[in-house]
């Protein structure tokens, strides 16, 4: 602590080339979290999923396939049948928690293009499989009750600037129809979960194509969402639910809600490779800033270290006071790139200018952390050459620089 | 003779290595300091009067030869223990004074001081001192830019007599300063060896102040060639070979 007020003031000698240094590792700082966090964030919001026990059932072609509206009814019926009992059914009608879930995938309201999901759904038990999404009872309810109702994200109905019992109009895309509906409620829910998603009623979906499409695509849901009791038994129904379809045309391939949504981010697993190695490229590059600055800093300054070993100053003193500062530098700058980035996520939606590729996006506080330990290792590192030839030059050489 | 001595070379050699030249600097340079002599080193450039002084200092050693002082052998000790006891017992006086810019004054009086186990305030208070004894008392708060060359110099000598050392050797300390300031650095000098009865050794090219000494050695191609002591010359009588 007695040389801090000496490293201080050598970390302020330049200022111009401090906050120039500083602001370098900031911005490669604020580049690196953003990067690293697109990944991470996906990764930690598929943790949080894990403890609802949510489990979905898609075709085993995959998940652009249809499954047949059926399995709603067959999967509790054989959950029931083989004794697992996994799925969870509500205590005042004891209805299993089961929904059909399919995309609609429509625009919205002449949009050239929407980047918001929507889902068709029973209304009766979306809630009960999603406990951690709230509703008011008397929104729920109009859910429940009108065929054309739809319940939107808190987040969606500010951007869109919607209230209940404004006119929701879809259209259809994937479908050859348009979905004509109306908000009946509008719900809230976790940070970390995507708030601008739209639910309506599976039924008025499947109308739709009876009356407008021939009847083509009707009775099949892109999957089915159930909620089970426990991962244990999570594990004897998915394997119970593919086995009974598995020699049928209907062949599924059931997992957990976690598994199912890893499966976006296997697809895109290179291009995370690919940013890990920029992420890498980053610290490398705050590497040679750190250690350009510091042997800058130490080169002018070789008489007064040799100053400093001539009225008795230690090598390691020396060392210690060299890398003290090095990590000073590199740790605040770094400091501002991590935290500072985290904050301003935090106060910044980003999601309305990322076309619906993240639907909420932050930083989480393991990758801040992480950013701002490698900032002091960089410093640490950065400032070890130059420490080590401070320390090691002969006094003598030292002062003769000006001497 | 050895026992009065503050500062003993026997048989000294020192040469430099410059690619696969042998460079002799110093050659068979035997001599004895009492303790509170002021002696003024003279000679022309490359004489090896500079190495000499960053020799007895304890900032290089010898290729050959023995160098005492207060019965401490600089020669055998290591490079922690040479630094330590530098810390101790030297005072450096440099010629472009050598401040730290950016600490202040009282700062820069300071800087050996952290290195003792004196609280903060004991550290302040003595710096303090230090600048009042060198007439910088209300100049505590400048920082090196703030002051004269002569001012500077001053505070380079009250961060030289902070820790009270034994030993001041000052390499032209009056090198860079204007014959006003010189001659004040030069009775600052004659005050602290009276008074204060600090051995110093000095390299200077100005005979002027080298008559402030009470000894005077002259150097040429590495040897001793004069040794003048307040107008006597005492070089016969100085044999510190034979004197135990």
């Amino acid at each position: 602590m007695k040389f801090l007020g000496y490293i201080l003031r050598n970390a302020r000698r330049n200022p111009v080339r401090s906050l120039l240094t500083i602001g370098s590792i900031a911005v490669c700082g604020f580049l690196a979290m953003v990067l690293l966090s697109l990944f991470s964030t996906n990764t930690e919001v598929r943790s949080t999923l894990v403890p609802f026990n949510r489990v979905i059932t898609m075709s085993a072609q995959g998940f652009t396939q249809p499954v047949p509206i059926a399995l709603v009814r067959e999967i509790p019926a054989i959950d029931d049948r083989s004794g697992i009992h996994a799925i969870v059914h509500r205590e005042s009608d004891d209805k299993p928690l089961v929904s059909p879930f399919s995309w609609y995938g429509g625009k919205f309201r002449g949009e050239s293009a929407t980047f918001f999901a929507q889902f068709g759904v029973d209304p009766d038990t979306l809630f009960d499989i999603y406990p951690e999404l709230t509703i008011a009872p008397d929104q729920l309810q109009a859910f429940k009750e009108r065929p054309d109702g739809t319940v939107i994200g808190r987040k969606l109905a500010e951007d869109k600037k919607l209230s209940v019992g404004d006119s929701f109009e879809l259209k259809g895309e994937i479908y050859p129809f348009d979905m004509n509906l109306t908000v009946v409620g509008i719900f809230d829910g976790p940070e970390k979960r995507d708030l601008r998603t739209c639910y309506f009623n599976w039924n008025f979906l499947n109308e739709g194509l009876k009356r407008d499409f021939q009847g083509q695509g009707a009775n099949n849901s892109g999957t089915v969402l159930m909620r089970c009791k426990s991962d244990e038994l999570v594990t004897k129904l998915c394997a119970a639910v593919d086995e009974d379809t598995k020699s049928s045309d209907r062949a599924t391939k059931t997992q957990t809600e976690d598994a199912f949504v890893s499966q976006f981010s296997e697809m895109i697993k290179d291009l995370q490779t690919y940013i890990n190695m920029v992420g890498l490229a980053v610290a490398f590059s705050l590497l040679v800033i750190c250690g350009v600055a510091m042997a800058m800093s130490m080169r002018e300054r070789t008489s007064e270290v040799a100053v400093l070993r001539a009225i008795g100053f230690q090598k390691g003193q020396i060392l210690f006071m060299v890398l003290t500062e090095a990590v000073l530098i590199a740790g605040i700058g770094g400091f501002i790139g991590t935290f500072g980035t985290m904050l301003l996520f935090k106060f910044w939606d980003i999601s309305p200018y990322t076309m619906g590729f993240f639907p909420f996006f932050y930083i989480p506080t393991t990758v801040a952390v992480t950013g701002f330990l490698v900032s002091l290792l960089v410093g640490l590192l950065s400032g070890l050459i130059p420490a080590f030839r401070a320390s090691s030059l002969p006094v003598i050489d030292g002062l003769r620089k000006v001497v | 003779m050895d026992r009065e001595a503050a500062i003993v070379l026997r048989h000294v050699t020192k040469s430099y290595r410059r690619d696969q030249i042998q460079i002799p600097v110093l050659s068979d340079l035997s001599l004895s300091v009492e303790e509170g002599e002021f002696l003024a080193l003279m000679g022309p450039s490359g004489s090896g009067k500079t190495t000499l002084l960053n020799l007895i200092a304890g900032l290089d050693r010898p290729t050959g030869g023995e160098i005492l002082v207060q019965d401490n052998d600089l020669a055998r000790m290591s490079d922690g223990q040479i630094t330590k006891w530098r810390s101790n017992h030297v005072g450096f006086i440099f010629q472009t004074y050598n401040l730290i810019p950016v600490l202040r004054a009282q700062e820069n009086v300071e800087l050996p001081l952290l290195l003792t186990s004196l609280s903060r305030k004991e550290r302040r208070e003595r710096a303090r001192t230090a600048l009042r004894v060198v007439g910088l008392e209300g100049r505590e708060d400048h920082f090196p830019r703030q002051l004269s060359g002569g001012q500077e110099q001053r505070v380079a000598i009250a961060r030289a007599i902070v820790t009270d050392p034994y030993l001041l050797v000052a390499d032209e300390p009056t090198g860079d300063l204007d014959r006003v300031s010189a001659e004040e650095i030069l009775l600052l000098l004659e005050q602290l060896n009276h008074e204060f009865e600090k051995t110093i050794v000095m390299v200077t090219h100005d005979p002027q102040a080298a008559k402030r000494a009470t000894r005077l050695l002259h150097l040429d191609k590495g040897k001793l060639v004069a040794d003048v002591a307040q107008g006597r010359d005492v070089r016969t009588a100085v044999q510190p070979e034979n004197a135990s």
